[in-house]
């Protein structure tokens, strides 16, 4: 029966090793599997079927021209052969399920390990690892279990074949019985070579699909500065030497096409030249030599199966390991989160930082100038409780409170927080309690109406991952709006304004305070227009808090802060700050000319 | 900061239709005619030779039926074993000859799609997007090879064997070759009734196993995000979403195939029988001979197998043949045009009158007048959406104004050669691209010419030091897989493109609004030996360009409502000297 796809609860699958797992997946639908392989052995040794009808049709129908017996063998063929194309399908279908089972299982169990793991993933996980396991991992490990099926199946066959011919004769059984290992001892280690040419190829197959996909990435810088004729010279020289990796490839897969014919052919030959001598000397009937030639003709479709389920085997374990090895990902140490030590403050409560000396009163807008972009960061995750220190909250030690209340009170909205595809309302509506109003009064505050209304079908235009269609600045401001929406207690924004133009900026400024009044929120940012409307700035040097005060006066006060906002993006390095304070304003954009 | 085609209808690249696949397909096989005709001859000697074995066993049937000795009999039987040596070679150098053809037809074939791609005007691929050209140059491509290499093969041999097999049964005896065919209406029936369906409902399957790999990986890089935002439960059902589209896309084909597998799976053993039920009568009438009656049967029972494959590949061929159709596509779009305007005499750039719209949409820009000197410095500021980016790609000849002129030393420029055009103007955006390749292949595309020392000038002028650390020099590989550059070094790098590429005329959009404050602080201060000697016109993020310009113009709502130098536009008291004295704190 087809099974409940996608599971309500998929299971804790068994991480301990590839094989433990693909047992997991088989063991969670016993019956499926059992009927699977019934199925598969019915369907394998009906296939061996009608070379007996066939001999039985000539022995007793044509050769002893018995028109009825011949009648009644004829139709029987047809007959078997409805049932069998009947059982086929039952068995191709219970197949598939069985498959189709394991992958969405395989599917659901990684999606909720990646959802909840969390920030530890972005670091583990090279690029593209979690898409080979997406795309081709998860299949393969599934494929495995056709082995329950027409694997089983197959060995049973197998023996059936070699039970009936030892009914006729036990020297052609012996051969059978013989024949077949060799068959798959020598083409086993072929398979295997093969395995690995394509691994290659695929491989070189995929860079060079990167390259054509890099090019068209390219293509407007390319227009713009020339120099086309020198990329599809590389792209046309890599083409070349994946040409004679495809020359290698095809040198095998030709020997094994041809061989998986040509072995069980000879091996046919020599069987039906014993069982022609036998029928000669009158040891068995020509019905009996036909049915002979039929039968070990018919262990080609088990053999295959055999072969074919070593290899998948081969190919399963490796990628079963892969994704044992995703689901194995521990979520970072950020303390303890289940016996937590402290409760967190049951009021807003002052953040402090004893690293930087940093202290954020609650319920105020507090901004934060960094001489260095890596402290600011550094600074969010202590706050936000990102790695294990000594950060207070109303004066108990953060770390040593429930996490999930840390997390729900306590907001880090990074500058590249990720945007997931979907319609733009999709991507802002973070909770469903959120309704359009909420959406639009976010997106109003973080000063992105015009997006919404750039954008074709406004709030129900599909955005891809990272929201790529629109621009630098225009993503800025949706996540800024999605972190607005979160209400969270604490709003610690990084750098939420640096890709918006000072017009924008200036706007953001002034509603975004109204919008957080009474709140704690904290601007990571060196920007002149965010800062102006902080109620307290700290400015943060050397990884220490050196100054306190309004923007204002900290511009009259501080040089080195003055260097760092007064000409954002236009003054010279922290490092070369005091040469700056001798500057008048303008004076430093002299870089510029 | 929006680029116009955002908002713009898509306009898709074309798809070949199916005159153009057809030619494009013959001359992929006369291309390689040698090839082909061995392959050819070699598949039909080798399902010649399985032919053999049948037949010889029909021989020994009839031998043994006569009583013949054992001398006979071994002849027969090694002469069975010859014909499957003999086949299995000659299958083997068939499919080796076939697969080399197949590889090279596909290389030559993804190498002119590249050469057509890079020949495509950029407005063209802006409008289309680049998304739909990623999809041929990946899915497409491989799809098409994979076909060429593997299904059309499949179709060819099995095509040729199924009408080996029947001609032979017609040989036996054509009464014989008429009743084998038994079986073949209902199996073309269900093989249409597939065919129609098949192609979409993979497809399907094939879309939403990529979005369900893609809703796993954006989870994996976006946990950061899910774990600070409680996007966990949201993430899990999405993807839980995908994975019953899946099953539902899977669950399709298997109905699918469920049909035709019953349907096809019955059939085959209708001429068997056939040849069984008819065959008695003919013995009876001595018309044929038992052993030609059980080669016919075994011959038919051979017939499965390509039978069987022929289905399963002609579903493939379809689909491979609609991707060659894309592919073939965007051969189809005439290459940029090679303009006739002649040399620009001088280096002022003009616009008189200038509106512009994106497709049918209202107009961005409302009829600007601009003159800019040679060797000035403009700055270009004013509210998101104001059309500066507009306006920068109308300057750099990217797109045509709908009235009015945009003139490049006296000549439109959307006239001028290309090449020239680029000698030019430069457009310089946020958008950054490593491509993948050496240092050296990603400055020499800029000035093919250019001496090894002129690159390593080019790279200290704007600043990227980081380039003594590569490990090999120009030689190093970089882009995606290989070595990573930031975005502040990918910058520097587009920079010293620019110094290699020497334009007299830079437009610069935003070009470091996308980073981080300071890495635009770095990249800007390696701007200031780029600039040097040209005409630059800066699109403004930052003021503080604006203060610097020699003029500024801003832009609202597709009008200039003020032009002038900073301290103009200061006394004017206008919207700038509004902004200035708020960003100035």
């Amino acid at each position: 029966m087809p099974p409940q796809i996608p599971h309500p609860d998929p299971g804790t699958p068994d991480t301990r090793g590839p094989l433990r797992y693909i047992w997991w997946l088989a063991r969670s639908q016993p019956w499926r599997v059992l009927r699977g392989s019934l199925l598969g052995t019915a369907w394998m040794a009906g296939l061996a079927l009608r070379p007996y009808l066939i001999a039985k049709a000539v022995d007793d129908g044509l050769r002893a021209r018995d028109q009825r017996a011949l009648l009644f063998w004829g139709l029987a063929i047809v007959v078997a052969g409805v049932v069998q194309a009947w059982l086929g399908v039952l068995r191709h279908r219970t197949t598939n399920f069985i498959r189709e089972d394991a992958t969405a299982r395989s599917a659901a169990v990684l999606l909720r390990h990646l959802s909840r793991v969390g920030a530890v993933l972005s670091r583990k996980l090279a690029a593209g690892e979690v898409a080979t396991v997406g795309g081709a991992d998860i299949g393969n490990t599934s494929y495995v279990l056709t082995i329950t099926g027409p694997g089983v199946g197959a060995v049973v066959a197998y023996a059936l074949v070699a039970v009936v011919l030892w009914t006729i004769s036990p020297l052609l059984a012996l051969c059978i019985l013989l024949g077949v290992p060799l068959i798959v001892a020598v083409m086993g280690p072929m398979l295997r070579r093969l395995d690995r040419v394509e691994t290659v190829y695929r491989h070189r197959l995929g860079l060079l699909t990167a390259r054509a996909g890099d090019i068209v990435a390219g293509l407007r810088v390319l227009a713009g500065v020339g120099g086309r004729g020198l990329f599809a010279r590389r792209y046309a020289d890599r083409s070349r030497e994946l040409l004679a990796e495809g020359y290698r490839v095809g040198a095998v897969s030709s020997w094994i096409r041809a061989l998986t014919h040509a072995l069980p052919g000879l091996f046919l030959a020599v069987v039906v030249w014993l069982a022609a001598r036998m029928a000669a000397d009158g040891d068995i009937t020509v019905g009996q030599l036909v049915a002979v030639y039929g039968y070990v003709a018919v262990l080609a479709v088990p053999v295959w199966f055999l072969l074919d389920g070593s290899y998948q085997l081969i190919r399963g374990r490796v990628a079963a390991r892969r994704i044992v090895a995703l689901l194995n990902l521990a979520p970072d140490d950020v303390g303890d989160s289940d016996h937590a030590a402290v409760p967190a403050p049951p009021h807003p409560a002052e953040l402090r930082d004893p690293v930087t000396g940093l202290t954020v009163p609650p319920g105020r807008m507090f901004g934060v100038a960094a001489t260095d972009p890596a402290e600011a960061t550094a600074l969010a995750d202590r706050l936000g409780r990102y790695v294990v220190s000594e950060a207070t909250w109303g004066g108990q030690r953060l770390t040593g409170m429930p996490l999930a209340e840390v997390r729900s009170r306590i907001l880090v909205a990074d500058h590249d927080a990720y945007l997931f595809a979907g319609t733009l309302r999709d991507v802002l509506r973070i909770r469903d309690d959120l309704n359009d109003g909420a959406l639009r009064a976010a997106v109003r505050t973080a000063s992105a109406d015009d997006v919404v209304e750039a954008l074709p079908d406004g709030f129900d235009t599909e955005l891809d991952n990272r929201a790529r269609r629109l621009s630098g600045g225009q993503r800025q401001r949706v996540r800024l709006a999605r972190a607005l929406l979160a209400e969270p207690e604490v709003l610690i924004l990084l750098d939420p304004t640096s890709a918006v133009d000072a017009h924008t900026e200036a706007r953001i400024a002034e509603r975004l305070r109204a919008a957080r009044a009474g709140r704690t929120t904290l601007l990571l940012s060196t920007s002149p227009l965010l800062l102006g409307y902080a109620d307290t700035v700290a400015y943060l040097a050397g990884g220490r808090v050196v100054a306190t005060g309004t923007h204002a006066e900290l511009l009259e006060r501080e040089p080195g802060y003055r260097a760092l906002v007064a000409r954002d993006g236009g003054a010279p390095a922290p490092d070369a700050g005091d040469v700056a304070t001798t500057r008048g304003p303008g004076e430093v954009e002299e870089v510029l000319r | 900061m929006t680029p116009g085609p955002v908002a713009a209808s898509a306009s898709r690249l074309p798809v070949a239709g199916n005159a153009v696949v057809r030619r494009a397909a013959r001359d992929l096989l006369r291309r390689d005619r040698r090839a082909v005709v061995l392959a050819v001859v070699l598949h039909a000697a080798a399902a010649v030779a399985g032919l053999g074995a049948p037949w010889l066993l029909g021989m020994i049937v009839d031998e043994v039926t006569a009583g013949a000795g054992a001398g006979r009999l071994d002849r027969l039987a090694l002469g069975i074993v010859g014909c499957v040596v003999a086949q299995g070679l000659l299958s083997r150098y068939a499919q080796y000859v076939g697969h080399r053809f197949g590889e090279r037809a596909v290389a030559r074939l993804r190498e002119e799609f590249v050469r057509r791609t890079l020949a495509l005007p950029v407005s063209v691929v802006e409008r289309a997007g680049t998304g739909d050209l990623a999809t041929r140059s990946s899915v497409d491509v491989n799809l098409v090879g994979t076909t060429v290499r593997d299904a059309v093969p499949v179709v060819v041999i099995s095509t040729a064997k199924l009408m080996l097999l029947f001609g032979a049964v017609c040989l036996l005896h054509p009464i014989l070759g008429l009743v084998a065919l038994a079986g073949l209406p209902s199996i073309f029936v269900v093989a249409r009734w597939y065919l129609r369906r098949a192609r979409d409902a993979y497809l399907f399957e094939g879309a939403a196993a990529a979005e369900l790999t893609e809703t796993l990986t954006s989870t994996a890089e976006g946990a950061r995000t899910i774990e600070a935002l409680h996007l966990a439960d949201q993430r899990i059902a999405h993807g839980t979403g995908r994975i019953a589209r899946l099953w539902a896309a899977r669950r399709a084909t298997l109905r699918l195939r469920s049909v035709v597998f019953a349907v096809a799976g019955a059939s085959y053993a209708l001429p068997v029988a056939a040849v069984l039920l008819v065959g008695g009568p003919l013995l009876d009438r001595d018309v044929v001979s038992l052993g030609e009656v059980v080669a016919a049967a075994l011959y038919l029972q051979q017939a499965i197998d390509p039978l069987d494959a022929l289905l399963m590949w002609t579903e493939q061929t379809q689909r491979g043949m609609a991707s060659f159709a894309r592919v073939l596509g965007v051969g189809l779009v005439p290459p940029e045009p090679r303009g006739g305007a002649g040399v620009p005499s001088g280096r002022g750039v003009t616009l008189r009158g200038v509106r512009f719209g994106y497709g049918d949409g209202p107009d961005v820009l409302h009829g600007i007048d601009l003159e800019i000197r040679p060797g000035e410095r403009l700055a270009v500021v004013g509210p998101s959406g104001a059309g500066k980016s507009t306006l920068a790609r109308l300057i750099a000849g990217i797109d045509r104004p709908r009235s009015g002129v945009v003139l490049l030393g006296g000549r439109p420029v959307t006239d001028l050669d290309p090449a020239q055009r680029r000698r030019e103007v430069v457009l310089v955006t946020q958008e950054h691209h490593v491509f993948m390749g050496t240092l050296r292949d990603n400055l020499a595309f800029a000035a093919p010419e250019a001496t090894d020392e002129q690159m390593r000038a080019a790279l200290v002028a704007v600043g990227a030091d980081w380039y003594a650390d590569l490990p090999h020099g120009l030689d190093t590989e970089l882009g995606d897989g290989a070595r990573e550059l930031n975005p502040a070094d990918a910058q520097q790098l587009a920079l010293a493109r620019i110094v290699l590429a020497d334009p007299h005329t830079l437009i610069l959009d935003e070009a470091t609004a996308a980073l981080d404050p300071t890495t635009a602080r770095r990249t800007e201060r390696a701007l200031g030996a780029v600039l040097a000697g040209r005409t630059v016109i800066a699109i403004a993020h930052r003021l503080n360009t604006a203060h610097d310009a020699d003029r500024v113009a801003v832009l609202d709502d597709g009008r200039i409502t003020e032009l002038g130098s900073h301290a103009e536009l200061l006394a004017a008291g206008g919207a700038y000297a509004a902004l200035w004295r708020s960003w100035h704190g």
